[in-house]
């Protein structure tokens, strides 16, 4: 379909256009997520920067528990971390891998020049240049041979470097060097390295979670100015047009393997900086600060606020960090695991008077089991899940054994659920599976919520990248042509 | 002196030979249309020129320096832009930032500049963004306005094929390869493309090496054109000449097409 094809009286802005394309417009379009996106856009980024700053310093001043500003702080950290991994993976699409050695190298740099360890006492800002140029170079050095790499096998070669990095700083502790007696140890181990000296920056020294809070929350905005600008300059748009035709982009005139060698150099350079700013914080390094789970978190959270997005970065971050310090209290917990069965059940479920009955069933269920079946509620439930236990029976005197039993079949009726023919059949099996589940939860996933936790996000995650695969402030990416 | 000179090219993959101590050149202001079967080796003459194979053998001279082996963002510096048969768009990034991004070797922003969005990078990414409109306005109204910010997937087909055209002439080239610009298109915009081409020559100064298979727009158009047939060219000169060449139409139709020898 082309422009001459149309007759004259079509509106302008549908010219040209075919209907896939005005289908997709249409779809985001309506999308909330997207329109608090386009508002964002619209705020300069000054004030978005001073609004970020605003809200984060607010918490010292209206509280002094340690534990709320040590999430604030960590939201930042993460968020300036991912930022870092938002220009290489999410500008220019290179799966790195290998980001959160980089992470270790800044804290491990950070904890030789501060502390007793080797005995030397860098000024802080001198260890900085040291740090910054450390990651640069060796996220230059990782990216010489990553050149010739793409997708799956960039991701793999990354992988080998944060998996060395680990392993090295691990295990270098007894190191016969030539110039030595004896062995030496180079990184503590896994005891790691402790003790190590305080920020200290223009004669003032760093002590409390409020000035590190502060320090934190600095960073973030230095790491957020630099994605930007960097993002609106002919940088970033090399880094957009590699990701989305690379072959198109070199010969367009623009030196792509520079352009990959520059994203990783910025992203290492930005996660060495936030490596040591953790480490003096933390007052040590561990080698298991800088493993895997960390950058699946990292993962998580950009890719959750949406591959290159700024703001998303920052929610992602703040879901990421905040929400399972919230699960760690089972009441809450108990209170968001209910809320989001049934919100889940009334999206997902349609029409919704269907989706009441559901629920409405299941405590019908619940209270005829009190009735007539023998056992009592279980014992403990806070929040909602104090409220659901009423229907809850616990038959015998041992409610983990129960719980498990319960959670056995909750996914032997779910697997079993899925070969249900009908609907009808399939809705009225939700009922005996959601007053299981409930039991599941009540009498064993609630009380452990380590685990429960990391279940839940991973749930959360799964859901959530159902409904909205860009990420919250991602746009839906099109691979047509 | 030619703008472009390619001598004695040669090009493999594997056993396959693809081209075959391959000669020409192109005049400087010149429209050259590059005909020949499927499988002759057109493509892959655009690909070596602008440097995304390197040639096993001979030279290539663009404006008498020698630039075969040059990364192709090394040759499109020398002056020398393409679009692609098979387009090639950042289709989720904006149309004015297609074309902005090709600007990126006539940039002068270093990082610093960057960072602290001095007043000399602003400046020069104005000047670039007024630039980019300006081209794009070439095609008249079509990709500009209210377009300039939708996303490239958003075009139809016949305008994703000028942002194409807009986006190599962002990289201010002196020589300008298209690799069949009316494909996928119906006879009007055939028409148009043929216009445009004219048109790229006259207002823009640009000189042309084109691919193309539809024979009416070779026609209309070219002021010379050359026959390719396994990697080799077997023809060459007006259009009239070239089409006649037994050589060519033995090429197109096979042995049975005209008696020779």
């Amino acid at each position: 379909m082309t422009d001459r094809d149309q007759p004259p009286t079509t509106k302008p802005e549908l010219l040209g256009r075919d209907e896939w394309v005005s289908e997709h417009d249409q779809r985001v379009r309506r999308d909330t997520w997207t329109a608090i996106g386009a508002a964002i856009e619209r705020v300069p980024f000054v004030l978005r920067l001073a609004i970020i700053a605003a809200a984060a310093l607010a918490f010292p001043i209206f509280t002094d528990n340690n534990y709320v500003l040590r999430i604030v702080g960590t939201v930042a950290l993460f968020a300036s971390l991912a930022m870092g991994l938002n220009l290489v993976a999410g500008f220019a699409g290179l799966l790195d891998l290998g980001y959160v050695a980089f992470y270790g190298i800044g804290g491990y740099a950070y904890a030789y020049f501060s502390s007793d360890f080797l005995g030397i006492h860098l000024p802080t800002w001198v260890t900085l240049l040291i740090v910054v140029a450390l990651g640069a170079l060796f996220g230059w050095l990782l990216g010489l041979p990553s050149m010739r790499l793409t997708g799956d096998y960039l991701a793999i070669a990354t992988l080998g470097f944060l998996l060395v990095f680990i392993q090295l700083a691990t295990s270098l502790t007894r190191v016969s060097l030539p110039w030595t007696d004896g062995p030496v140890d180079l990184t503590g181990g896994p005891n790691g390295i402790v003790n190590l000296d305080d920020f200290s920056l223009f004669g003032f020294t760093a002590s409390t979670v409020e000035h590190y809070l502060v320090i934190l929350v600095g960073l973030l905005l230095v790491v957020m100015t630099v994605a930007h600008n960097l993002d609106r300059s002919r940088v970033g748009r090399g880094w957009r047009a590699l990701r989305e035709n690379e072959l198109a982009a070199n010969v367009m005139g623009m030196p792509t393997k520079r352009l990959k060698l520059l994203a990783f150099v910025f992203g290492s350079a930005i996660a060495g900086m936030s490596g040591m700013t953790f480490a003096a914080w933390q007052g040590a390094v561990f080698p298991n600060n800088f493993a895997v789970p960390l950058l699946i978190t990292m993962y998580s959270i950009i890719v959750l606020g949406g591959l290159g997005s700024i703001p998303g970065v920052l929610v992602g971050s703040f879901i990421l960090v905040v929400v399972p310090e919230l699960l760690r209290d089972v009441g809450l917990a108990s209170t968001l695991f209910y809320g989001a069965v049934i919100l889940t059940l009334f999206v997902a479920i349609k029409p919704r008077w269907q989706a009441a009955a559901v629920v409405a069933g299941t405590a019908l269920v619940g209270i005829a089991a009190r009735l007539f079946l023998p056992g009592e509620p279980p014992g403990v439930g806070e929040g909602l899940g104090a409220l659901v236990g009423q229907i809850l029976v616990v038959p015998g005197n041992d409610p983990q054994l129960v719980g498990n039993i319960a959670f056995m079949a909750v996914l032997g009726l779910l697997f079993l659920s899925v070969y249900l023919p009908t609907r009808t059949l399939k809705l009225v099996a939700l009922v005996p599976l959601l007053w299981l589940l409930a039991l599941a939860w009540n009498t064993r996933l609630s009380q452990d919520p380590s685990v429960t936790r990391l279940l839940l996000i991973g749930l959360t995650l799964v859901a959530l990248m159902n409904f909205r695969p860009a990420g919250l402030f991602g746009r839906t990416r099109v691979e047509v042509m | 002196m030619a703008l472009l000179e390619l001598r004695n090219l040669s090009k493999s993959f594997g056993g396959l030979q693809v081209l075959e101590d391959l000669s020409l050149q192109v005049e400087e202001g010149e429209i050259l249309g590059l005909i020949g079967p499927n499988g002759a080796g057109k493509t892959t003459v655009l690909n070596v020129i602008s440097g995304i194979y390197k040639p096993d053998g001979g030279e290539i001279l663009m404006d008498g320096s020698p630039i075969a082996g040059l990364a192709p963002h090394q040759v499109t510096a020398r002056g020398i832009a393409r679009t692609f048969q098979t387009l090639r768009l950042f289709i989720n990034m904006s149309v004015i930032d297609n074309v902005v991004s090709a600007g990126y070797g006539q940039m002068r922003s270093n990082l610093a500049q960057i960072i602290f969005r001095t007043p000399a990078f602003r400046r020069e990414e104005a000047e670039m963004r007024a630039r980019a409109e300006d081209l794009l306005g070439f095609f008249g109204e079509r990709i500009t306005g209210y377009r300039l910010d939708q996303p490239a997937y958003s075009l139809s087909y016949a305008n994703r094929r000028r942002l194409e055209i807009a986006r190599a002439l962002m990289t201010s080239p002196r020589l300008l390869l298209l690799d069949e610009p009316a494909a996928g298109m119906n006879p009007a915009e055939t028409q148009e493309v043929t216009q445009l081409i004219g048109r790229l020559r006259e207002e823009g100064g640009y000189t042309i090496l084109f691919i193309e298979h539809d024979m009416g727009v070779v026609a209309d158009i070219s002021d010379r054109v050359m026959a390719l047939d396994h990697g080799r060219v077997i023809s060459e000169g007006h259009y009239d000449d070239v089409v006649a060449d037994p050589a060519v139409i033995e090429a197109y139709l096979g042995t049975g097409g005209v008696a020779r020898k």
